[in-house]
C-alpha cells in the first residue's frame, strides 16, 4: 500500500495543480464579468503597465532574435533546397518552421524568461509584504486588480510579439535570400503566401490564447502561494519557468496534433 | 456587526492559539483585543477581515458569512472595511498618495471627491510632505500613518487596527490617538483594536478581550 501511495502522490499533486489552475482561471473570468464601469480605468491602467513591460520592452529582443533566426534558418535550408533544385519550396519551409512553430513557441519562451518570472516574483513579494491582503480588505478585488490585468497584458503582448517575431523572421530570411541567392521580394512573398492557410492563422491565434493563459496563471499560482519567507521567491520563480515551459510545449504539441495531424 | 461562534485559531507552527471564542460586537461598538506578542491578536484581526481561515468556527460580518464562506471577497462591495496594518500593507510600487487613493478609485469615486478625500487624509495624518514618496522611502511612523490615512479616506463602517500606535513618537502617537478617539466615539462605526498594551486606549469605551499565550484561555472581564 505504501508503494502504491508513493506512486499516487505525484499524480494527485499534478491533479491538484491542474485543479488550482482551473480555479484561478474560472475565478478570474467570473470576477472579470463583475467588473464595474468605474473600475475599468484602474484595471485598464494596470493592463497598460503589463503590456509595456511584457510587450513593448521585449520588442527589440524578440525582433532581433527572430531576424537572426529567420536568416540562419534560410541559410541552412536554402543550401539544401538549391542542391535539390527545390528553391520554390523556400516559402513552405519558412511557413512550416517559423510561422507555424517557432514564432509562437520561441515568443512564449522569451515571455516566460522575461515576464512570467517577474510576475511570480512580484506577486510573491506582494504576498509576503501583506499587499495582497491589504488590497482585498480595502475592497480591491485581487482577481480584478492583480490577475486580470496581467492575463490581458500578457495576452495582448504575446499576440503583438508573435506578429513582430514572424515579420522579423521573414525579413531575416528574405535578407539572406536576397543577398546570397538574389531572390526577389515578389518571389519570396509569393512563395510564403502560397504556403500559408487560414488554418495556420487559427492555430497561431489559439496558441497565443493558450500560451498567454498558461504563462500568466502558472506565474500567479506559484507567486501567490508564497507565504513564509523571501527564500520562497526564487523557488517559485524556478517552478514557474519549468512548469510554464512544460505547459507551453505540451500545448504546442496538442495544437499541432489537432490542426495538422 | 461582528458575530463569532466557537472560533479556533492556530499559529503557523500548528500550535492552537485560541479555542472556543464567542464574540458579538454590535454596529457602532468597540472592541479592544490585548495580549502578549504571539497570542494571536493579529491572526484574530485577519480572520475577522477574512484574509485568513480559522481552524474552526463561524464568523459573520455585517450579516455576511465570512467563515465558512468566501472570506474577504464576501465583504467586497457589501461592507466597507478599513484595516490599519501593524507593518507593511502598503503597495510598494505606489506613492503614499496613490496608496490612499487606490481604494477610492476602485470604488469608482469621482475625481474631485477622490482628490479632496485623499488630501484631507494626508493633511490629517501630517503626510503631505512625503505624499509623493513610496513606502520604502519613508519612516516606519509615516508608513503607519499612511495605513491610518487610507482607512480615514475610505470612511469605512468597520475598522480593524493592528497595534496602531506601537513605535510612534509622542507627536505621531497624539495624531493617531486623536483619530482613534474620533472613530471610537462615532456610533456609526465599529472599531476593533489589537494591541499589546491597553494603556494608550484607556480613554476608549470598549469591550475588552484579553488573549494569553497558548495553550489558550479566553477571559471576558
Amino acid at each position: 500500500m505504501a508503494y502504491l501511495a508513493q506512486l499516487g502522490a505525484p499524480v494527485r499533486g499534478f491533479l491538484e495543480f491542474l485543479g488550482d489552475q482551473a480555479h484561478l482561471v474560472l475565478r478570474t473570468l467570473h470576477h472579470a464579468i463583475l467588473l464595474r464601469m468605474g473600475q475599468v480605468a484602474v484595471v485598464g491602467g494596470q493592463t497598460k503597465l503589463q503590456i509595456r513591460f511584457t510587450g513593448l520592452d521585449a520588442l527589440w529582443l524578440v525582433s532581433g532574435s527572430a531576424l537572426l533566426l529567420g536568416a540562419v534558418t534560410l541559410i541552412q535550408a536554402f543550401s539544401q533546397l538549391s542542391g535539390l533544385g527545390a528553391e520554390n519550396y523556400i516559402g513552405v519551409l519558412m511557413v512550416l518552421i517559423i510561422l507555424r512553430e517557432l514564432g509562437p513557441l520561441l515568443t512564449a519562451v522569451l515571455v516566460i524568461g522575461r515576464s512570467s518570472t517577474a510576475i511570480a516574483a512580484e506577486l510573491g513579494a506582494m504576498q509576503l509584504n501583506g499587499e495582497v491582503d491589504a488590497l482585498a480588505v480595502h475592497g480591491i478585488n485581487p482577481y480584478q486588480y492583480l490577475l486580470l490585468p496581467r492575463w490581458l497584458g500578457v495576452l495582448v503582448s504575446v499576440f503583438v510579439l508573435v506578429v513582430f517575431f514572424d515579420t522579423a523572421a521573414l525579413a531575416g530570411g528574405f535578407l539572406v535570400a536576397k543577398l546570397k541567392y538574389d531572390v526577389t521580394f515578389g518571389f519570396f512573398m509569393d512563395s510564403v503566401r502560397q504556403a500559408l492557410s487560414n488554418r495556420d492563422f487559427a492555430a497561431t491565434l489559439l496558441k497565443v490564447l493558450l500560451f498567454s493563459g498558461a504563462i500568466t496563471f502558472q506565474a500567479c499560482h506559484f507567486g501567490l502561494r508564497i507565504r513564509r519567507s523571501q527564500t520562497e521567491i526564487p523557488q517559485a520563480v524556478t517552478k514557474t519557468v519549468v512548469s510554464a515551459l512544460v505547459a507551453v510545449f505540451a500545448l504546442d504539441g496538442l495544437i499541432a496534433a489537432l490542426f495538422y495531424f | 456587526m461582528i458575530e463569532v461562534r466557537d472560533l479556533a485559531l492556530d499559529a503557523p507552527d500548528g500550535r492552537l492559539l485560541l479555542d472556543g471564542l464567542d464574540l458579538a460586537v454590535p454596529r457602532g461598538g468597540n472592541l479592544l483585543v490585548s495580549g502578549p506578542s504571539g497570542s494571536g491578536k493579529t491572526r484574530l484581526l485577519k480572520v475577522l477581515a477574512g484574509t485568513e481561515r480559522p481552524v474552526r468556527g463561524q464568523v459573520r460580518i455585517g450579516g455576511r458569512d465570512i467563515w465558512p464562506g468566501g472570506g474577504v471577497l464576501a465583504l467586497t462591495g457589501q461592507v466597507r472595511l478599513g484595516f490599519g496594518f501593524a507593518s507593511g500593507g502598503l503597495l510598494s510600487n505606489l506613492s503614499l498618495r496613490e496608496n490612499i487613493a487606490l481604494p477610492l478609485r476602485f470604488l469608482g469615486m469621482p475625481g474631485v471627491q477622490l482628490d479632496r478625500r485623499t488630501e484631507q487624509a494626508l493633511a490629517h495624518l501630517d503626510l503631505q510632505a512625503v505624499a509623493e514618496l513610496r513606502p520604502h522611502a519613508v519612516s516606519a511612523s509615516a508608513r503607519k500613518h499612511a495605513n491610518l490615512a487610507r482607512v480615514l479616506a475610505l470612511d469605512p463602517e468597520l475598522i480593524l487596527l493592528d497595534d496602531p500606535v506601537e513605535g510612534l513618537d509622542a507627536a505621531d502617537r497624539a495624531i493617531a490617538q486623536d483619530l482613534i478617539r474620533t472613530w471610537g466615539s462615532d456610533r456609526t462605526r465599529t472599531l476593533v483594536i489589537a494591541a499589546e498594551e491597553t494603556l494608550p486606549f484607556s480613554y476608549l469605551e470598549a469591550e475588552r478581550l484579553e488573549l494569553s499565550p497558548a495553550p489558550m484561555t479566553v477571559e471576558f472581564p
